[in-house]
């Protein structure tokens, strides 16, 4: 506590605390050392390309894997240590469904409930509040197996929330979703963060680690890459505005090798061609006067999504 | 990879029977049906059919139905829990993947293997019951003379076909612990299973086969099983107190192992 309050200004509250977490599944490393502090009522992402390690990391917390190394702190509580404490205080949403197919839609949360030992008076109460928060109300009967895709996945975010948890845990809850039921989603989880609750989630939509978190960081190959807020990211990493040249292969290599002089970084994501400047216009004016044949050409400002690109060397579209 | 001894929660232990029982309190009638049914072909077969040609008094001085009738108790609360803690245990850990949010809940994976437990021995005793009762009444109805159940000891039978149940779904929670494809379950019941219910003094007493017949049946547990519900029905004889001290130590012994392997399963 002191070495934080040392810390001044930023002393805020952390209320989980990953140092140098490690897991490995046999000889395989996913997690590799991994440190990250998150703080009470924040809501924090964790991005990255397909097995970086966010599952892993998730499931650290959440008790479905046990660290191989370093310290992880939950709500204060060591996970190794206080498994049961730990799991009593947070929500969780898996990145795979599953919910109980053998129990119908209300079921799967009274039943879920009693696994916290909750009185069934309020079971029920809550029950009824999140069927209507996730706007599944008139599902309640319904047998999990007739929802669909999207509506398993509030229903999986109503039942994390069934204890009342001071953590919630979401790994890829948007996943699946079209973009009305992912608005909602966000709505619903910024409702969440105002009451105060803690917010983990990972993600594969820029736009949605934008949109949400607070802090967010990128997970590689089971590392930390970079964290930083959404905005400190793009500032840190990649220039303010970004050229899209689309071509055909040919000119693309021409074109590469005409932007790389002034452009402060090149990248390049399948058919196109992303040039990271200070100085747009006058990028653009250069292109153009070299008559190299561009079919298509972009001009936006620079986001997460670019930021991603610039460090794992993957683009999300693929 | 030494992980501590963990003990199950009675509490959590609790609530993964209890969702057990909410699911079964739904659809019972459906599900008991056919292991109501199956042992009265058993009877009707072996018991009526078979036994007429066996001579009367031929083994230990009652009909050959009367013989068989308790030892079938036995074998059905066998099947019950064998079945639960085969194929159902498996449905939910592998393919309905029921475990995996439950032990992200407060009630951990041992607790989860100790509930399968403690539901297969209560799926168990309920078909048992069931049977029981009806053995009575078609005894006390079609033979007075030589009644199926003979005994008030048979009140014990439901608790104790509870304890049977939880002795093989430690056995059937095991194997399912160890494998990973559904098909292995032909060997389970193909080499433990069935030759457990064929050899264990459910329809000839193995006691007269020569040795190492009987001294290995003791050391099988559908042997001590049979004994104690044989007994139980008839009027018991002190010697059943080591059949029962048999079935207890066997499965508390046994009892650990799924828990670890579970655990191991659930939890990376
Ligand atoms: N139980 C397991 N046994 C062995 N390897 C595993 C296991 N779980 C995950 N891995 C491996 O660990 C790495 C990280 O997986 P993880 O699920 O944490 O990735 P992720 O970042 O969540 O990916 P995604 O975005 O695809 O969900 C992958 O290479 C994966 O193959
Ligand atoms: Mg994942």
């Amino acid at each position: 506590m002191s070495t934080e309050q040392k810390r001044g200004v930023r002393a805020r509250e952390s209320t989980l605390v990953a140092r140098d977490l490690r897991k490995s599944y046999g000889e395989f490393h996913a997690v590799r050392g991994v440190d990250f502090e998150v703080y009470r009522g924040e809501c924090f992402g964790f991005l990255g390309p397909n097995g970086a390690g966010k599952t892993s990391t998730m499931k650290m917390i959440y008790g479905a894997a046990v660290p191989t190394g370093g310290h992880l702190k939950v709500a204060g509580l060591d996970v190794t240590r206080h498994e049961r404490d730990v799991k009593r205080r947070i929500g969780v949403v898996p990145q795979e469904n599953n919910l109980d197919d053998d129990l119908e839609v209300k079921e799967n949360l009274l039943v879920y409930g009693r696994y916290f030992d909750l009185p069934k008076k309020v079971i029920l109460r809550r029950a009824e509040e999140l069927l209507d928060f996730v706007q599944l109300t008139d599902k309640a009967d319904a047998q999990v197996e007739q929802l669909s895709g999207g509506m398993k996945r509030r229903l999986l975010i109503a039942r994390a929330l069934i204890n009342d948890p001071e953590i919630v845990v979401l790994d890829e809850p948007t996943t699946g979703l079209d973009p009305q039921a992912r608005h909602l989603v966000w709505e619903r989880l910024r409702e969440l963060a105002k009451e105060g609750k803690t917010l983990i989630l990972t993600t594969h939509y820029m736009e949605e680690a934008a949109q949400l978190c607070d802090r967010l960081v990128i997970m590689e190959g089971g590392r930390i890459v970079s964290q930083g807020s959404p905005g400190q990211l793009i500032d840190e990493h990649v220039s303010p505005q970004v050229l899209e040249f689309r071509s055909r292969d040919g000119s693309l290599e021409k074109l590469w090798a005409l932007v790389e002089a002034d452009a402060d970084a090149v990248e390049r994501s399948g058919e196109v061609l992303l040039a990271y400047t200070s100085d747009a216009d006058e990028l653009l004016e250069k292109v153009r006067a070299s008559g190299i044949e561009v079919e298509n050409t972009v001009y936006r400002q620079a986001g997460l999504e670019d930021v991603f690109l610039r460090l794992t060397g993957r683009s999300l579209i693929n | 990879m030494n992980a501590p001894l963990r003990l199950p929660s009675p509490r959590g232990t609790f609530r993964v029977w209890q969702r057990n029982m909410t699911i079964f309190r739904k659809y019972w009638k459906t599900i008991m049906f056919p292991n109501f049914v199956e042992p009265l072909l058993y009877l009707a077969a072996l018991g009526l059919g078979l036994g007429a040609f066996i001579q009367e008094g031929g083994i230990n001085g009652g009909t050959y139905v009367q013989y068989i009738a308790p030892g079938l108790l036995a074998s059905n609360a066998m099947f019950a829990a064998s079945f639960e803690s085969t194929f159902n245990t498996f449905v939910k850990l592998k393919i309905d993947r029921i475990y995996d949010a439950i032990v992200t809940t407060p009630v951990n994976a041992e607790d989860v293997v100790a509930g399968e437990y403690l539901w297969a021995g209560t799926r168990a005793a309920l078909y048992g019951t069931g049977f029981l009762g009806v053995l009575a009444v078609l005894g006390f109805t079609f033979s007075p003379e030589a009644p199926l159940i003979s005994s008030p000891w048979a009140l014990l039978i439901p608790p104790m076909l509870l304890l049977i149940g939880v002795m093989f779904s430690v056995m059937g929670t095991l194997f399912t612990s160890l494998i990973q494809r559904i098909d292995l379950y032909a060997y389970y019941f193909t080499l433990v299973v069935t030759p457990l219910f064929l050899f264990s003094g459910i329809f000839f007493p193995v006691e007269n086969f020569p040795a190492p017949v009987p001294q290995i049946a003791w050391f099988t547990p559908l042997y001590h099983a049979v004994n104690v519900c044989r007994e139980l029905a008839t009027g018991p004889s002190p010697i059943v107190l080591v059949d029962i001290a048999w079935i207890l130590a066997f499965t508390l012994i046994l009892a650990l192992l799924p828990i670890r392997f579970m655990r191991r399963r659930l939890i990376s």
